[in-house]
């Protein structure tokens, strides 16, 4: 601990630690939305940007985790962590499956299929009323964690916290390990990589199951925030915000998806109420990154020298 | 029953086998998959309403129009959006036409309202009876336009010199401009010829459907299940894996439960790339190292 940089994340989770002491319960909201989708750009970060995967999966993995958790609680009366732990796993299960189709076409044949996937899914959510109850939504009941209630905002914001963090460092960690170079080495070339000795299949199917593992806990946290969940909520326009996380963020940054997570998640509660208006306003942004800043938030933040180094491999 | 399904369903294919067409045309030209497409189809439906409503134009007149003002659109898209990053990664380039059709979804919701809107029909001509089967005038018309099309791009890409250009500045664009050809302007020209091919599906499609903005997201899936059934990049097969994805979503629909209807070529996507990925009459693609 003699370099003072090495205090930097501790420090900063204790200050995120601090607003529910002081903020409204509206705000509070909006900072529990906040971390969710931090989660969900994170586990779609591994897959778009660090593998180079162009899948279209990625609302449909956050509803796998969120229904799994619905149904868990709901129908079967786990408590909250089996439940997570159970979406964690399905949804990772559900990646691997999705990854299948990457190791044989090319790039837009995945985008293709897994679009279709995405699609079939949630008619699955809307059709299979005995497991989902369809369209009315599956209702959430309040959670619990060794004994301390989650049932308001500010209690499941620390738990949120917690899991944040975790995906955070795990993920960064992973990213840097052996696997996680493995998977960036992939990306940019996949038969130097292979003559390298990795094995560029399994390296993509672990990339996907990762971000299945990460998306499915962020599902788990958004079933637990909204306390009702409903097909609608894993559509197109769904994918459009997660997509928007990333790339404002930054590919391949896991920072930059939580800078892209702190910065856009207020804005659909802004914009909910002019039809189309936030279509619009995220496609523009997507288009003004894709012109003028392909390197995102995370191109900006790398301009910070003491946020530098832990920009792109944590 | 079984002859009327297979002809409703050629008829309603004859649109996938159009939107496929567009699309497999700005793919093989530019190697963009334009994920914009089925938004494309749905904004120039849109123009029409717009142009028969607000204005009061002659159907001929607007279904004109709209193919002039998607030819605009799709040569403006290119210069404005793509042109810039034509260097950057596949995945960026297919990025920004999913930003496209985001934003085009969004310009229309704005504008109408998620409302689900109509038009009166445009040919109301009798049906043609073949013995028990009826051919709707509709049916009569798409099938028409879409074989005329389908021949006329035949010729122009496979016989003409127009063609042979074509296939010089996808393989090689820089040997391509080093012989004169103005690359840039071509994939223009292309990207306006393809969101024009939208316009005339989206003509055809809009006094028999309904109108709402996310008409497009449908088309484009099915319009990806012709492109895989029949191999991506071939023309004939776009066209072909358009007509039997028609007629797939009517006898699925009819034998096994009208939900089927919706996810026919969801089920197609996925079951052709993993067992076939090359589509029916595909051959597998060698990539050199």
């Amino acid at each position: 601990m003699s370099d003072p940089r090495r205090l930097l994340w501790p420090a900063l989770l204790i200050l995120a630690a601090l607003p529910p002491f002081f903020v409204n319960d509206y705000v509070q909201y909006i900072l529990n939305s906040i971390l969710v989708y931090a989660v969900v750009a994170i586990g779609f970060n591994i897959v778009l940007g660090y593998a180079g995967q162009l899948a279209f999966a990625n609302a449909a993995f956050f509803g796998v985790g969120a229904y799994t958790t619905a149904i868990c609680m709901g129908r079967w009366h786990w408590p909250f962590l089996p439940a997570l732990l159970s979406a964690a796993l399905v949804t990772a299960l559900v990646g691997l499956v999705v990854s299948l189709p990457a190791l044989r076409l090319r790039a837009y044949y995945l985008a293709i299929v897994t679009l279709a996937f995405g699609e079939l899914l949630r008619w699955g959510y809307i059709h299979a009323d005995w497991l989902t109850l369809g369209s009315s939504g599956l209702p959430v009941p309040a959670a619990s964690m060794f004994g301390i209630s989650l049932a308001s905002d500010r209690a499941r914001y620390w738990l949120f916290l917690c899991l944040t963090a975790l995906v955070l460092w795990g993920s960064a960690n992973l990213l840097r390990s052996r696997f996680g170079r493995a998977v960036v080495a992939v990306r940019e070339n996949e038969s130097a990589a292979a003559a390298m000795g990795i094995a560029p299949a399994l390296t993509k199917i672990g990339a996907f199951a990762w971000s299945g593992c990460v998306v499915g806990i962020a599902g788990a946290m958004f079933a637990l925030l909204l306390g009702r969940i409903n097909p609608e909520s894993f559509d197109l326009s769904q994918l459009l915000l997660h997509f928007s996380l990333v790339m404002i963020g930054g590919l391949g940054s896991l920072v930059g998806s939580v800078a892209g997570a702190v910065v856009l998640t207020a804005a659909p509660e802004l914009l909910r109420n002019v039809a189309g208006l936030e279509e619009i306003v995220f496609s523009l942004l997507l288009i003004g990154v894709l012109l003028f800043m392909p390197k995102g938030l995370a191109g900006l933040l790398s301009r910070v020298a003491v946020l530098r180094e832990h920009l792109y491999l944590g | 029953m079984l002859a009327q399904l297979v002809v409703s369903g050629i008829g309603q294919g004859s649109i996938y086998a159009l939107v496929a067409l567009g699309m497999t045309i700005l793919f093989r030209v530019t190697t963009v998959v334009n994920f914009a497409h089925g938004e494309l189809f749905m904004f120039s439906a849109f123009v029409i309403y717009l142009l028969l409503n607000a204005f009061d134009v002659p159907y001929l007149l607007a279904a004109l129009a709209a193919i002039l003002v998607l030819f605009v659109l799709g040569s403006v898209v290119e210069r404005v959006l793509m042109r810039p990053i034509r260097h950057a990664p596949h995945m960026a380039l297919a990025m920004m036409t999913v930003a496209l059709s985001y934003l085009l979804r969004g310009v229309v919701r704005m504008g109408w309202g998620g409302d689900v809107r109509s038009l009166p029909p445009m040919f109301t001509f009798d049906p043609v009876m073949l013995g028990t089967v009826v051919l709707a005038a509709q049916d009569i018309v798409t099938i028409g336009a879409t074989l005329l099309l389908v021949a006329g791009f035949f010729v122009l890409l496979q016989r003409s010199r127009f063609g042979k250009l074509a296939q010089a500045a996808t393989d090689s664009p820089r040997g391509a401009a080093l012989i004169g050809l103005n690359v840039p302007g071509f994939h223009r020209t292309m990207w306006g010829v393809a969101a024009a091919m939208a316009a005339i599906a989206g003509i055809l499609v809009a006094p028999v459907t309904l109108l709402y903005p996310d008409m497009g997201a449908q088309v484009l899936v099915r319009a990806f299940a012709a492109m895989t059934l029949g191999g991506f990049g071939n023309l004939g097969g776009a066209v072909a894996g358009g007509l039997l994805m028609g007629v797939l979503e009517q006898l699925a629909g009819f034998y096994v439960s009208t939900a089927m209807i919706d996810i026919a070529s969801y089920i197609v996507i996925i079951v052709v790339l993993l067992s076939r990925p090359a589509g029916l009459f595909g051959r597998v693609e060698r990539v050199r190292v």
